[in-house]
Order: C-alpha cells, then structure tokens, then sequence
C-alpha cells in the first residue's frame, strides 16, 4: 500500500515526510499535479460501479486502489505545466482538477486533508464562526465594506490591527500583508473599496504554534517584543520557538475544531496574553511546521509519517 | 480606489534560495549541488525559508 503526497517538487518540508516513510519502509508517490497531463499521468475507469485507477508520474506507477493515504501539502495547479503550450489553457486546467481529484475522491483512502474539508477550512470568516463553537477565545473580529461600520467598531475597540481575509498576500505586483496595527483615527473611506477585516489587537507576551496531527499536539511558543504584531516580521532578534503544553481546555477545544472541520492536520495560531489566554487567531489546514520542528525537536514529521503508514482505516 | 488593507502592504522579494537545489525524480527528494538531500542540512533547510511560515511565495500559502 503507497502513501500518495501531492506538492510542488522544490517543497522541501515533504521531503522530511518523504524520507520518514523512507525509513519506516512505507512506499510512497510523490507528485505534482501541475504535471498532469505531460510528467504525470493518469486512467480511470467507471464501470459498474467499481472505479479502476492509476497514475504515473516519471515512471512510477501505482493503482489508486492501492493508495493507503494521500496528503495533499503544497499541490500545483492541475494542469499548470501543459497549460503554458496549450490552447484554451483556463479550460485544460479545470479538465485536470476535475479528472485528478475526481478520481482520487472515489479512493476509499484516508485523506491529509480531504479537498472538501480543506476547501471550506480555509475561509478565515468561517475558522472564527468554529473557533467560536470549539470553545476557543477569539478576538472581536469585523469584515465590512461599510466605511461607517468600521468607524463604530473602532470606537468600541480602540487598539485594531488590519490583516487579508484570505491569509493571502497581493501577488502583481508581489508585496506581503502582515498584520499592522490600524494608526490612532485612520480614514475608513477605503473600507469601501474592498472587504477588510479588523480584528481586536491582543496585547500579547507570545505567539503561539499549535500543530494537531491526527490526535497528536504539538505547542509552541515564541516570546513577543512589548508593541510586535506579526510574529514573522520583526520579533525580536534572541526570539525562539520553544515547546509548551497547552492548557487542558485548548486541548479540547483544538480537538472539537478538528472533529467539526472533518481535518486530519491543522496549524492553529494563537497570540497569548499576560493573563495567560491563547486567543484564537487562525486554524492554517496545511501550516507550516518545518520551523517548528526544527527549533523545538517536537517530533512533527514523525507523526505525519505514522498518520500517513497507518494500516486499514 | 486602493483597497484598506492595501495601504499596509509592502513589496516583497523573491526567494533566492529555492535554485540552490533540484528536484531528484529516484529519490522523491530535494537534493544539493553535491548530491546530499537537503534536509541532511538543518542550517541549510532554516536558512531557504521553505520550511518557515513567512508569507509570499510558491510554498507559502496556506501558512
Ligand atoms: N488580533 C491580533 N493581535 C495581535 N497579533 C495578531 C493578531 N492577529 C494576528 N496577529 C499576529 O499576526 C500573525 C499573522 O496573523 P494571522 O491571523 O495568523 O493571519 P495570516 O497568517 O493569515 O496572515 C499572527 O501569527 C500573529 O503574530
Ligand atoms: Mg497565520
């Protein structure tokens, strides 16, 4: 039984994976769907009701009934290569995803995430209607194109900062969005301009990297400067990530999310107050976790790997 | 009209490390220039940021 990861080839964190299922003997396919058609392959077949398929990628070749899970990390856009050559290139695109994860959907498989799941747990607006429901504490949130209600919102909390609802950043031309603090009596009249979400600021002592593999936890912590606000832009310089234990409640809370969001991985970001709170900022399906693991020796990547070679389920 | 939020970003540059290696199809992993996986170098995996959470490129979304 193959193990089936789907990224970009330069995605060197699946390599940490790759080379864990290496050691624990497990075979695996590695491919990028940007490949499909061109690199990699594929055939399905429906007949009566039996779904008979394979995909190939630089030779390898496995049956999708053969598949003991598949984990999607940092897959291309289906079709992306071909599409460069190609006439009608929007059109062979969706004729890839659909034809791929198409036949992938029928894979009685365990997912690391299935794209259902995945799809509805990236919208940021939703992550906070379930953090809500888990039992988190979660930063008075507004997303408006209304000037006016931006302006009451920030009457009622005066310390806001400003982040891309989409935890995408612009990409023509390429700039970052990080998370900024809104200055003192700002213009809204831009608000109108396009959907933008203020968020409560939390004065906080340290971010927090929680990484839920299956049932498994892995918190992290890294102090924060007296006036920071993105913890990727400018902590201060001593600034690690070390482990923690999260509180008994967060545990809970981490595990109802994951159930309620059908995710098998999740990388769940907190800010953590002086009172020792952890508010609840985002849940990234597929987060990063090589940095983690690499300063704090938390076993991550082992624990994918043994998520992923379990048998049966 | 620009966007709120647009008024807080900032132009960003591309990854310069990601062509310090390629893609080896036999072993499914990245290697180095000398042949040795990437994630032999814990110094050198650090310093590519393909493993960080940083926004802003290819392996970047979904941090
Ligand atoms: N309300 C907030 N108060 C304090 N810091 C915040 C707040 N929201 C976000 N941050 C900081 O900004 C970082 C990025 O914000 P986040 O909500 O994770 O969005 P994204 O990663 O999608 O840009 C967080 O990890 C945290 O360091
Ligand atoms: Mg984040």
């Amino acid at each position: 039984m193959t193990v089936l990861i789907l990224t970009v080839p330069e995605d060197v964190t699946a390599d940490l994976v790759v080379a864990a299922l290496h050691e624990r003997a497990v075979p695996v396919v590695r491919l990028d769907p940007a490949g499909l058609p061109g690199e990699v392959s594929m055939s399905a077949e429906y007949i009566s009701g039996d779904v008979h398929g394979f995909l190939s990628v630089q030779g390898r070749l496995v049956s999708m009934n053969s598949l003991r899970s598949v984990w999607i990390r940092r897959p291309g856009t289906p079709g992306a290569d071909a599409t460069r050559r190609s006439e009608q290139p929007e059109w062979l695109t969706t004729e890839a995803e659909r034809a791929l994860y198409g036949a992938l959907r029928c894979v009685p498989a365990p997912w690391m995430n299935h794209p259902g799941a995945a799809e509805q747990a990236r919208y940021k607006p939703w992550q906070l209607f379930a953090a809500h429901r888990a039992g988190f504490a979660v930063p008075a949130t507004l997303i408006t194109t209304f000037p006016q209600a931006a302006r009451k919102f920030a009457e009622q909390h005066p310390e806001l900062v400003v982040k891309s609802v989409s935890g995408t950043h612009p990409g023509n031309p390429p700039m970052v969005l990080p998370t900024t603090v809104v200055p003192p009596d700002p213009d809204f009249s831009s608000v109108s301009a396009g959907p933008t979400l203020l968020q409560e600021y939390v004065r906080k002592t340290a971010d927090i990297r929680l990484t839920c593999v299956g049932v498994r936890q892995f918190a992290a912590a890294k102090k924060a400067g007296p006036d920071q606000v993105d913890g990727r832009f400018g902590s201060p310089e001593d600034a690690q990530w070390y482990p923690v234990e999260p509180p008994a409640r967060i545990a809970r809370a981490v595990r109802d999310y994951m159930d309620e969001a059908g995710l098998a991985y999740g990388a769940f970001d907190f800010a953590e107050d002086c009172d020792g709170t952890w508010w609840f900022l985002e849940c990234n399906q597929s987060g990063q976790f090589g940095f983690v693991e690499l300063a704090t020796g938390q076993p991550i990547t082992a624990a994918i790997a043994d998520w992923l070679a379990r048998d049966g389920t | 009209m620009r966007a709120f939020a647009l008024f807080h970003a900032r132009p960003t540059t591309p990854d310069a490390f990601t062509t310090l290696y390629t893609y080896d199809c036999a072993q499914q992993l990245n290697v180095l220039p000398d042949g040795r996986p990437v994630i032999s170098d814990p110094v050198m995996l650090l310093a590519t940021g393909s493993t960080t959470s940083t926004a802003g490129s290819k392996t970047h979304f979904d941090d």
